[in-house]
């Protein structure tokens, strides 16, 4: 097991109005730890903690109680800064500024060489797509385009753990598949990634491990693939079968005293339809699919 | 041109904002460590201890990179957002300006005043509302918008955010004022006209201090108010005793200029006003009031002075200055025999005066540090303190003590003071010598509308001639001859040169004519035996000294001028007329009025020496440099505010914070001082209820007085703490001034104050700005 690189002790935050009286207390006792190398999502309802958490690790909220320790250094410690990338939920970044100027400045805040933030703006512009649009001020920029820029500046000095508040809010599928993309890249590059999403089929796409809170209170923590899988039932996928090949089977399955057995087709889903219809529309422009297409199509 | 400005103490000021920022770190540990410690007691500690060591940690690694990108987001943002749009306006400001305040009728200085304030107020409230706009809405906004957050975020350090946007909008003033002050020189150069484009000036002045000599010969602080204006100027009648004497210190080879020909001259300029209680003739109502200079040397002014206060010892004061020791000292003598035989025909005035005067010529003579004068200054002294002692008991006598007042002690000393003058007398009339150089006089024009006869520029020439007077003609001769005996250069085979006066009129600059009755008087005066050879040498036969040969012989009329002209002498203006008794150079000019039943009013600023003109834009920049400061000085404080408030807010105290600073700052300095009058403020708010004045008082019991005036002092020490913490705006306005004005803008006196203000509150707001920052929960809901 790899060594924690986030670790949260009974941290509570409380709300409190202009005279100090409690309003609502956002997180109550939180203890979790997260390991380095592994793509963690916080989940819950709105309201549930799993933002102001994420703030207090960053800074911009101070605990009530508790202690937060990431990449070895306390919250308050700006020095942790330097190994962590964040992407806020809305991208807040300046309006006034292009791309090439936005990673520039987040750049010289790492106190980087010029040299090295020209370099990295290239990669990063490109690797988000926005070469085209590198010139143009933010305020032109549609919601993807910001979000893709935000990501571009959380990554801006290589970070060790990234931090993704609602990664994926305001990207079209495409978008989010390559998020999606970028996140398993990021884990497969060995950093440590921390996500909140309400997007919980991007959560378990690309999580390996997650925290579900409820009213500032942790009630889930693990895998995420130990805590969906069904363990009552066994599941088997084929090529088509005919009905003869059906009828044997379920007499094989009788003969073990398992009745209940159901034959269906399995179903690609949607964000795959929609993904490959968009690329066979970019081959083939002009032309449209009916339903059988689609259907006997498979789910390549 | 009301103005003046107040020598700055620069240590001082220093101290004073030692003190403050002091205080003020003091409050910022104790106010979050009582609060800290009271809402989570030992856990509050901790808290404080980390977040103090987390600020200093802040405080020491400050990355001067990180600053520069945030100042260089901060300028991007304000070009972008169109802070530039200020320029549009001030063009069309301009464009339009010169059909209302161009008019060639006027006198060309009006002319520049009115363009050149009228320039650098457009660039002052042009750019303050915006830029306090920009200083109080940029963090806010930031906060609001969460843009802060990607910053934050990343290691930048918030005081880093703090000093960031400063920098940033101080660069973006710097450029909008460069532009403006260029365009603003363009617009000058052309928009005033032809005929007073020469009244373009940057005049150097050297200001000195002031004084008036009364009608009776007082010296005072004050001349007369003719109750024509509040009390900037004072006046001096005409045609009497009284003077205003300027002191200009620091005067040397810098305060000449060169006239056309070359030669070094020394400039005065004068501003007086003059004041009529006759109409006079029409010609001088034209040709305005005469007044007159006389530069003069006058050490015995200076040491005695003061002893005219009183009407008691003014013979003796009027003896003194005019070097009769040996009747001053028979004057003082009367004066100790009525000390002690009717001490009581002496006022309790008389005896302040007289014990006052003496301290101040003790004083002046100890300073001298001459050893000729051996203890005359400490006897002086020592009578003062006694006789201090007899006003002291005076005092309790009248508040119906019972107490013995040393009058034979007072009488004794003074009495050693009298016989010290005589015994010095000689030693004295050597020491303290008096020269007076009166140049001709000049007219003041009323309201300062010169004809072609009035001038407020004299011109007085390095080498001076002039008629001396009889003490100055004594010691000029005394030392002419002196210097010519010493080298051997008088006699020739026992007898007096042939071509001595021939030298005398070569090398002395008298005229032949009077040349030649000095030789023949020394001739005379040879073959009478008053003077005799020795070794080679002329000696006054008697032992005495040349001054005192020479200064019997003028008063017996032997050295009559036989020039028309009378005895023309020349001196040389710093040499001789600068005094330097302890390494403090300094040049008087007393300046008189001719006129009958005229006055004429003058103020510290209305006589100065005018050194040689820098090009006008020398004061024309500078003065943009304090319109700089002042900028600079708001967007510090619009930031550190917004850095705990939001927009409005923020913007609401900066314009607070400015108004009061800019119009209100002096008053309350005053107010606290008790130089303006009036009550307190709960005592001043029952009078306006009660229809009363303050000279009649609040109609209430003494225990709600008492209250009141509890109540007023708590009040008045709320506005103390207001007024360190506010920053006087006005100090700022200086630089305008003098160039509104045709004055250079002198560094020590008016920049210096304002960059040590700027950077006074810059250094605190920096530390302050900071820690809000740092300690504030940027998304605290």
């Amino acid at each position: 097991m790899s060594n924690a690189v986030i670790e949260i002790r009974n941290l509570s935050k409380i709300y409190r109005d202009f005279w100090g009286r409690k309003k609502v207390q956002a997180v109550k006792s939180l203890s979790m730890d997260v390991m380095q190398g592994e793509v963690f999502g916080l989940l819950g309802p709105n309201g549930s903690g799993k933002t102001t958490t994420m703030k207090m690790l960053l800074g911009l909220l101070f605990p009530t109680s508790g202690e937060m320790t990431i990449l070895g250094k306390p919250a308050s410690d700006v020095t942790k800064n330097e190994r962590i990338g964040y992407l806020p939920e809305e991208s807040y970044l300046y309006r006034f500024l292009n791309a090439d100027e936005t990673l520039d400045f987040y750049g010289r805040l790492f106190n980087m060489s010029a040299a090295d933030r020209a370099r990295r703006a290239d990669e990063l512009i490109e690797m988000v797509g926005l070469g085209k649009a590198r010139r143009r001020q933010l305020k032109e920029y549609s919601k993807g385009m910001t979000r893709r820029i935000g990501l571009a500046q959380a990554l801006i000095n290589n970070p060790d753990l990234v931090l993704l508040d609602e990664p994926t809010s305001g990207l079209d599928p495409i978008g989010t598949r390559e998020m999606k993309d970028l996140i398993i890249q990021l884990k497969a590059q060995g950093k440590t990634v921390v996500m909140c999403s309400h997007q919980l089929a991007d959560v378990q796409d690309v999580c390996d491990r997650i925290a579900v809170l409820f009213q500032g209170e942790l009630k889930v923590l693990g895998r995420v693939d130990e805590l969906l899988e069904l363990r009552n039932e066994m599941q088997m996928r084929t090529p088509t079968l005919s009905d003869e090949a059906m009828a044997d089977i379920r007499q094989v399955l009788k003969k073990h005293n398992v009745s209940d057995v159901e034959f269906s087709r399995p179903k690609a889903d949607l964000e795959q339809l929609f993904l490959r219809t968009v690329r066979e529309s970019g081959e083939r422009p002009g032309r449209r699919f009916s339903t059988e297409e689609v259907a006997a199509s498979g789910r390549n | 041109m009301d103005f003046d400005v107040r020598p700055y103490n620069f240590t001082s000021a220093t101290t004073s904002w030692l003190i403050l920022l002091a205080i003020l770190a003091g409050l910022g540990l104790v106010l979050p460590l009582a609060s800290l410690a009271g809402r989570g007691g030992a856990a509050g500690l901790v808290d404080f201890r980390r977040g103090l060591i987390s600020y200093l940690e802040d405080l020491f690694s400050l990355s001067l990179r990180r600053i520069a990108a945030l100042a260089s987001l901060t300028l991007k943002e304000a070009v972008r957002r169109k802070a530039l749009l200020v320029f549009v306006m001030f063009a069309v400001l301009l464009m339009f300006a010169g059909w209302f305040i161009t008019d060639s009728n006027e006198r060309a200085e009006l002319q520049v005043s009115v363009h050149v304030t009228f320039l650098l107020t457009a660039i002052s409230w042009l750019l303050l509302p915006a830029l306090i706009f920009l200083s109080c809405w940029a963090l806010p906004e930031d906060i609001r918008l969460r843009s802060l957050h990607t910053v934050v975020t990343k290691p930048a350090r918030r005081m880093e955010i703090v000093i960031g946007r400063m920098a940033g909008l101080g660069v973006v003033v710097a450029i909008l004022l460069v532009v403006m002050g260029v365009i603003g020189q363009f617009w000058l150069s052309r928009r005033i006209p032809e005929n007073a484009r020469s009244a373009l000036q940057c005049r150097v002045p050297l200001f000195g201090e002031l004084y008036f000599i009364s009608s009776e010969g007082q010296p005072q602080e004050t001349g007369l108010n003719v109750g024509d204006v509040w009390a900037y100027r004072s006046h001096i009648p005409g045609n009497s005793r009284a003077r205003a004497v300027y002191v200009f210190r620091g005067v040397d080879e810098s305060a000449l200029t060169r006239n056309e020909q070359g030669e070094e001259e020394l400039l005065l300029e004068c501003r007086f006003e003059a004041f009529r209680t006759v109409k006079g003739s029409e010609s001088s109502i034209v040709k305005g009031i005469s007044a007159q200079y006389t530069l003069s040397v006058n050490p015995r002014e200076e040491a005695f002075g003061m002893l005219a206060q009183s009407e008691a010892t003014r013979a003796i004061a009027d003896a003194l200055r005019e070097g009769q020791y040996k009747t001053a000292s028979a004057e003082l003598k009367k004066l100790t025999e009525r000390i002690r035989t009717a001490p009581g025909e002496l006022r309790p005035a008389d005896y302040f005066g007289l014990h006052f005067g003496m301290f101040v010529s003790g004083t002046v003579l100890e300073n001298r540090k001459d050893p000729a004068l051996g203890n005359l200054g400490r006897l002086f002294i020592e009578a003062a303190l006694t006789g201090e002692g007899v006003t002291a008991a005076l005092q309790q006598q009248e508040r119906g003590e019972k107490v013995e007042i040393p009058y034979e002690a007072f009488a004794a000393k003074v009495d050693l003071v009298a016989d010290g003058l005589t015994e010095r007398s000689a030693v004295l009339m050597e020491t303290l010598q008096r020269m007076e150089v009166p140049l001709p006089s000049f007219n003041v024009s009323e309201y300062h509308d010169l004809d072609e006869s009035s001038t407020n520029l004299t011109r007085i020439p390095r080498r001076l001639r002039f008629v001396a007077d009889y003490e100055t003609l004594g010691r000029f001769l005394a030392a002419e001859i002196a210097r010519k005996n010493d080298a051997g250069g008088l006699l020739a085979d026992g007898a007096l040169k042939a071509s001595l006066t021939e030298e005398l009129v070569k090398e002395s600059r008298i005229s032949q004519l009077n040349a030649e009755r000095l030789v023949a008087v020394l001739g005379e005066q040879l073959t009478a035996g008053t003077l005799a050879v020795d070794a080679g040498k002329l000696k006054v036969a008697d032992g005495r000294s040349w001054y005192l040969f020479f200064d019997d012989l003028i008063r017996r009329e032997q050295l009559v001028s036989e020039d028309t002209e009378g005895w023309m002498i020349e001196k040389d203006l710093l040499q001789d007329l600068i005094q330097d008794p302890n390494g403090d150079r300094y040049l008087r000019v007393e300046v008189a009025c001719i006129n009958d039943q005229m006055y004429l009013g003058m103020a510290r600023p209305d006589l100065f020496i005018r050194k040689a003109d820098q090009p006008f834009w020398v004061g024309y920049w500078k003065a943009i440099l304090s319109i700089l400061l002042m900028l600079l000085l708001i967007i510090v404080l619009g930031v550190t505010v917004s850095c705990v408030v939001k927009g409005p807010v923020a913007l609401l105290f900066t314009l607070t914070f400015f108004i009061v600073g800019q119009f209100f700052h002096d008053f309350m300095i005053r107010k606290l001082a008790g130089v303006e009058k009036g009550t307190g403020t709960v005592e001043s708010m029952i009078l306006i209820a009660q229809h009363r004045n303050p000279e009649v008082g609040m109609d209430v019991s003494s225990a709600t007085m008492n209250v009141v005036r509890a109540a007023d002092l708590g009040l008045d020490g709320v506005l103390r703490g207001f007024s360190m913490i506010v920053p006087d705006f006005a100090v700022f306005n200086r630089a305008s001034m003098y160039v509104e004005n045709r004055f250079d803008v002198p560094f020590r006196d008016v920049l210096l104050p304002s960059i040590v203000v700027f950077f006074g509150f810059l250094i605190p707001c920096i530390l302050i700005g900071g820690a809000l920052l740092k300690f504030r929960e940027l998304e605290a809901k």
